[in-house]
């Protein structure tokens, strides 16, 4: 199964890197709003993900017959206060999450400074997790195993 | 407008969207897996800090396969490179040199102050562009639309108050 992961991952890197969506340069355009690159590439993966979405979760069952499991999202303050910050790090580094490890494979050194800050962000998260949690109305942790 | 990466000419972004259409599809149909890569940064945090954020369940059924995935996210990026012209260690990034213009030591401290706030804030909002932005409309969730449309906004925001105002473009 790892090899599958590793080549889906594999699929989409490649995808990422050389259509702009780890590019400085078009991820900036996108927000100056001077190319349709990023809206193009991100819409038509919407309008074509809906309804292969719609008829997977019709049908129920994976390749293999099992039941689909969609694990949904919490909707809080934090969705939005969130979102600001990623937003504002997106416009900073000029890579959302997965165009930093495209670009670091691509040879950009700047992206593995981009890679230590997200990972020191993400552990700050979780250090002060249940310090920010009444804050942001979070949901409490389901910790262990279920 | 050519990449950074080799000045290549980008594919079409139908095509890009389709391919990204295609991976988000075939990771639950296969596999059973919601798209979402900003989670995995607290794979790797799980590894190291003893916290409970990061002992939920979620994340250790989570990362056997998350973690091979973004390796394959930076391989795809390595063979683009190697197949685009080849490898090789690359400083420029384009606007921001001819604009702002720091050297190395400035550009690495730009990108961890920009990761700082990647990080934090995709773990606050739970999710970044292919989670919430790629399947959670797609799935006409509503957390992810409010959550796409505050980081849209504040991108806009950012890269207009950097280029616009700060630095005139």
């Amino acid at each position: 199964m790892a090899l599958l992961y590793l080549a889906l991952g594999t699929l989409f890197g490649f995808v990422l890197s050389r259509s702009g969506a780890a590019d400085y340069n078009y991820i900036q355009a996108m927000f100056l709003f001077t190319s349709f690159q990023l809206y193009g590439i991100i819409g038509t993966a919407v309008v074509l993900t809906a309804p292969g979405l719609w008829l997977l979760k019709r049908y129920g069952r994976t390749v293999s017959g099992r039941p689909i499991v969609v694990p949904l999202k919490p909707l809080h303050r934090g969705s939005v206060v969130g979102g600001i910050f990623f937003g504002i790090g997106w416009s900073m580094c000029g890579m959302c999450p997965g165009p930093i490890f495209v670009n670091i494979g691509e040879g950009k050194m700047y992206a593995i400074a981009a890679l230590a800050g997200a990972l020191a962000g993400a552990g700050l998260f979780g250090a002060i997790y249940t310090r920010v949690q009444g804050l942001f109305r979070l949901p409490r942790l389901v910790v262990g195993r279920t | 407008m050519p990449l950074i990466l080799h000045n290549l000419t980008p594919i079409h972004w139908a095509v890009a969207g389709a391919g990204i259409a295609l991976v988000t599809l075939a990771l639950l149909f296969l596999t059973n897996r919601r798209l979402g890569i900003s989670s995995g940064f607290e794979d790797v945090c799980s590894f190291v800090l003893p916290v409970s954020y990061f002992a939920r369940e979620a994340v250790r059924s989570a990362r056997k396969w998350r973690m091979p995935f973004i390796a394959g996210l930076a391989i795809g990026g390595f063979l683009s490179a190697v197949l685009g012209g080849g490898w090789a260690p690359i400083w420029t990034l384009g606007l921001f040199d001819q604009v702002i213009g720091f050297g190395h030591a400035g550009k690495l401290a730009w990108m961890f102050v920009g990761g700082l706030f990647i990080g934090f804030g995709t773990r606050l909002a739970d999710g970044c562009t292919s989670g919430h932005g790629i399947f959670g409309l797609s799935n006409f969730e509503l957390p992810s639309l409010v959550t796409t449309m505050s980081f849209m906004g504040a991108g806009i925001v950012t890269t207009q108050f950097i280029y616009r105002v700060l630095f005139h473009l």
